[in-house]
């Protein structure tokens, strides 16, 4: 055993390495994606990149099956698209200990919502949950997953949170425990068929309520399980307002407890189901309690039916109104609370914060989509389309100075939803604006689907052989799975044997790119745009871009100021000073698109 | 004992190796220690925040509680103001005054303060530091990506928390060497400084 500095991601992988982990998969999302590469580096220990997180789940739940122990790792709405396989895994159970790890985003601060998988994972498909408060628990619960997954045939899953995925802590490790497994497949079709067959041995039942029953049943050992769980616990203290934090709540609560000055009565919950008894041992006597939670009221709703069930009369309070109902939490709301609820007071009125210039997320400087989104812009200028737009770098496209495109959902969105919107009757081109990791992710279904349909869309795929968003994963367009070198699947050629016609430009070329979406918009059928270029950042540090560099200075003789290429462009190596354009030479990358850009011919 | 260091930047001015010099150093020197980093998408110059947390007790939020800092470096003025509310009344800050723009200041969406503006601002709330040149120095040093080292120097003079010759030390062993000699110049800048012995 020893004590190591290391991020809760490091945590997270190192207790799945310990525990024998043989398969990890997973899709990657802002704050989980590094248990994945990390995961790939033990020695022993399968790792890929799935193209979705339902995919990942489907791998590391058939791994489990043939005994081998295994592990899915996404966030939040990754679970979502996860979320069909989940509500069958669930009734089926597993065999080897399988571990899900959901990592949630309270506040959004990297994810297009702050959803809370609690719910998904326990409140809908009834699998049990740890929600850690530290990188240490992280661990330990990590590694006490995969052993109380085997033992119950649950999926057992981890919810971390930004906070504890992205934060480094001192953690005791302990040592490799091998599982040397035989890969074993035993057919069970009564467990591993999921399917509305007649049972006969229970009276003729359909296996969907059999299996549902066994479910329910399990609920009586796991809330036996999580009773003597070592990630619950009671700081007692005497007071008549009680404090329970669960995950980092527990972490920002005992925080607020320091700089509030004196010990307070605090219940820590980490695990779903809940401990009741710990419940009910604490509540007991109290008048009040305050649940610190992220991010919905999933605990404390079960301790208002726990009360109601055991008639006990107390006041519950927490994100069902008394705090803030949404974002995330902070020692610092935690302390306002507690001394708040200690004096019988409503949660105060948040201050109004005064703005501070942010600093939006743009594309990089030398980034091929900065001139993909130029030339489509310039085109639905003229034309009057819309575009629909997908997750990627590229959706800082629909912030200043480009606002492109349309709409943004989620994965795949865009393709179903340009279709959707000429179906309507809307009398203008249609563009869906699609990276090229999110095409295989939820991309591939929907294309399939606008073409099947006799669509009349372009669907522009932003090819840049990587996954960049989340910090450059390989993806089936790419030449590599981690550290494997694979064979790329190439978009257009998917999109052509689909029946799409393909169209390629290169998007450093913005007047070939914007003559090619031309020509594609003035096709038939679904149409299907390349814009192919390696992704700068990524790529750029082996040496491979797909421009030719140059030097590119403003010619100051011939700009007037009009600051077009500031305010259409949005390059951060481009300002305006005084009222001549300017380009910083330690920012720009010399791709040299902002020469398109200026109409006087001023950028040179 | 408990220390609460915050840094306040612009991805890519290497706020976050100078935490992690920080952390290692507080985590050699015995303490525990906790840190994260709250981050937009750093590498398209977002704004970074790196929190570093040490003591002899256990530490419970990764993130610097409002009011509660020791020291707050801010590697950029506007960012520096944005988090300034976390340093407590008796903390220290050191603000680098050279601005980095927003896109959206430099595309008239938004209006960037002037770096006076916002160190009146700072003035107002009644809290103590140094406005420094830190960029200047870099540059003056020959390369622009030491302003984090000159910070870092800067740190060591308020704060004797840390000895800075561990701090420099520890640098060096995260650094390629052919940036050693540049390093230490630019760290022992960075103290004088603070300590009045090169005007910026």
């Amino acid at each position: 055993m020893q004590n190591e500095f290391m991020l809760g991601n490091e945590a997270i992988a190192r207790a799945a390495a310990e525990a024998g982990v043989k398969v990890v998969a997973g899709y990657p999302g802002t704050p989980a994606t590094e248990i994945v590469d990390l995961c790939g580096g033990y020695p022993g220990v399968y790792a890929e990149w799935a193209t979705n997180e339902k995919h990942a789940f489907e791998v590391a739940t058939a791994a489990s099956l043939t005994n081998q122990r295994a592990m899915a790792v996404m966030k939040h709405n990754g679970t979502n698209a996860a979320a069909d396989f989940l509500m069958h895994v669930n009734f089926t159970g597993i065999r080897a200990g399988l571990v899900l790890i959901t990592a949630d985003d309270p506040g959004g601060l990297s994810s297009q919502c702050e959803e809370d998988t609690r719910i998904l994972v326990h409140s809908y498909a009834h699998l049990p949950m740890f929600d850690p408060s530290s990188v240490q628990e992280a661990y330990a619960m990590t590694k006490a997953a995969f052993e109380l997954s085997e033992q119950t045939e649950l999926v057992f899953a981890l919810r971390p949170v930004m906070r504890i995925n992205h934060a480094g802590g001192m953690v005791q490790t302990g040592e490799m425990a091998p599982q040397n497994r035989s890969a074993e497949f035993i057919i069970d079709r009564k467990r591993f068929v999921m399917s509305a067959v007649v049972e006969k041995e229970s009276g003729g039942e359909l296996r969907p309520k059999m299996r549902h029953r066994w479910l329910n049943n399990k609920q009586t050992e796991l809330k036996s399980l999580m009773e003597d769980s070592p990630f619950n616990w009671l700081e007692m203290t005497p007071g008549e307002t009680g404090f329970i934090g669960c995950g980092i709540g527990y972490a920002f609560l005992k925080e607020a407890e320091c700089i509030h000055g004196a010990k307070l009565p605090i219940l820590k919950l980490s695990t779903l189901p809940l401990p009741e008894g710990k419940v009910i041992d604490f509540i007991r006597g109290l008048k009040k309690v305050v649940v610190f939670e992220e991010v919905e009221p999933v605990v404390e709703k079960l301790i208002k039916q726990l009360c109601f069930e055991h008639k006990i009369v107390l006041e519950v309070l927490g994100r069902s109104g008394y705090l803030p109902q949404e974002g995330e939490l902070s020692a610092n709301l935690v302390l306002t609370a507690v001394e708040a609820a200690l004096a019988d007071q409503p949660y105060p009125a948040p201050e109004q914060g005064r703005y501070v210039s942010a600093r939006t997320r743009t594309q990089c400087p030398g980034c091929s989509h900065r001139g993909l989104l130029y030339a489509l812009k310039e085109v639905v200028g003229k034309n009057g389309g819309v575009v629909t737009g997908d997750i990627g770098c590229h959706d800082a496209g629909t912030f200043e100075p480009m606002k492109l495109q349309a709409t943004i959902y989620c994965m795949g969105s865009s393709i179903p939803m340009a279709h959707g919107i000429k179906k309507a009757g809307f009398d203008k081109p249609v563009y869906a604006l699609i990276g090229d990791s999110t095409f295989f992710h939820n991309g591939l279904t929907g294309l399939a689907s606008a073409i099947y349909n006799g669509g009349d869309i372009t669907v522009v795929i932003a090819y840049n052989s990587t996954t960049a968003m989340t910090g450059f994963q390989p993806h089936p367009g790419s030449p590599n799975n981690l550290n494997q070198p694979m064979t790329p699947i190439e978009p257009g050629a998917v999109a052509a044997a689909m029946g799409a016609r393909v169209f390629y430009c290169n998007p450093y070329n913005v007047e070939e790119t914007i003559q090619v979406i031309n020509e594609a918009t003035a096709a038939k059928g679904v149409r299907v745009v390349i814009a192919q270029a390696l992704c700068y950042l990524n790529f750029g540090r082996e040496g491979k871009i797909s421009y030719t560099p140059r030097t590119v200075a403003v010619d100051e003789a011939v700009c007037n100021g009009c600051g077009l290429c500031v305010r259409t462009f949005g390059c951060p190596a481009i300002s305006l000073i005084g009222n001549k354009a300017f380009i910083e030479p330690s920012s720009c990358n010399g791709c040299g698109v902002c020469v398109s850009v200026c109409k006087k011919g001023a950028i040179k | 004992m408990k220390f609460d260091l915050v840094i306040a930047g612009v991805g890519g001015q290497g706020n976050i190796l100078a935490s992690q010099v920080v952390a290692k150093c507080a985590m050699d020197a015995g303490y525990n220690v906790v840190n994260t980093e709250t981050k937009g998408a750093a590498q398209r110059g977002g704004s970074v925040l790196s929190h570093v947390r040490f003591g002899d007790g256990e530490i419970f939020s990764p993130l610097v509680p409002v009011g509660q800092a020791d020291v707050l470096l801010g590697f950029e003025p506007l960012e520096a103001l944005r988090y300034i509310n976390l340093l407590n009344r008796d903390g220290k800050f050191i603000i680098n005054t050279a601005a980095v723009p927003t896109i959206l200041a430099n595309m008239k969406v938004d209006e960037y303060p002037s770096t006076e503006q916002i160190m009146a601002t700072i003035k107002t709330k009644g809290l103590s530091g140094y406005f420094v040149n830190a960029t200047k120095v870099a540059k003056e040093l020959g390369n622009v990506l030491l302003t984090n080292v000159v910070m870092l120097g800067a740190f060591t003079a308020v704060s004797d928390i840390l000895p800075p010759d561990v701090i420099v030390t520890k640098l060096l062993t995260m650094v390629d060497a052919k940036f050693h000699q540049d390093d230490s110049r630019a760290f022992e800048f960075g103290r004088n400084l603070i300590r009045g012995d090169v005007k910026s």
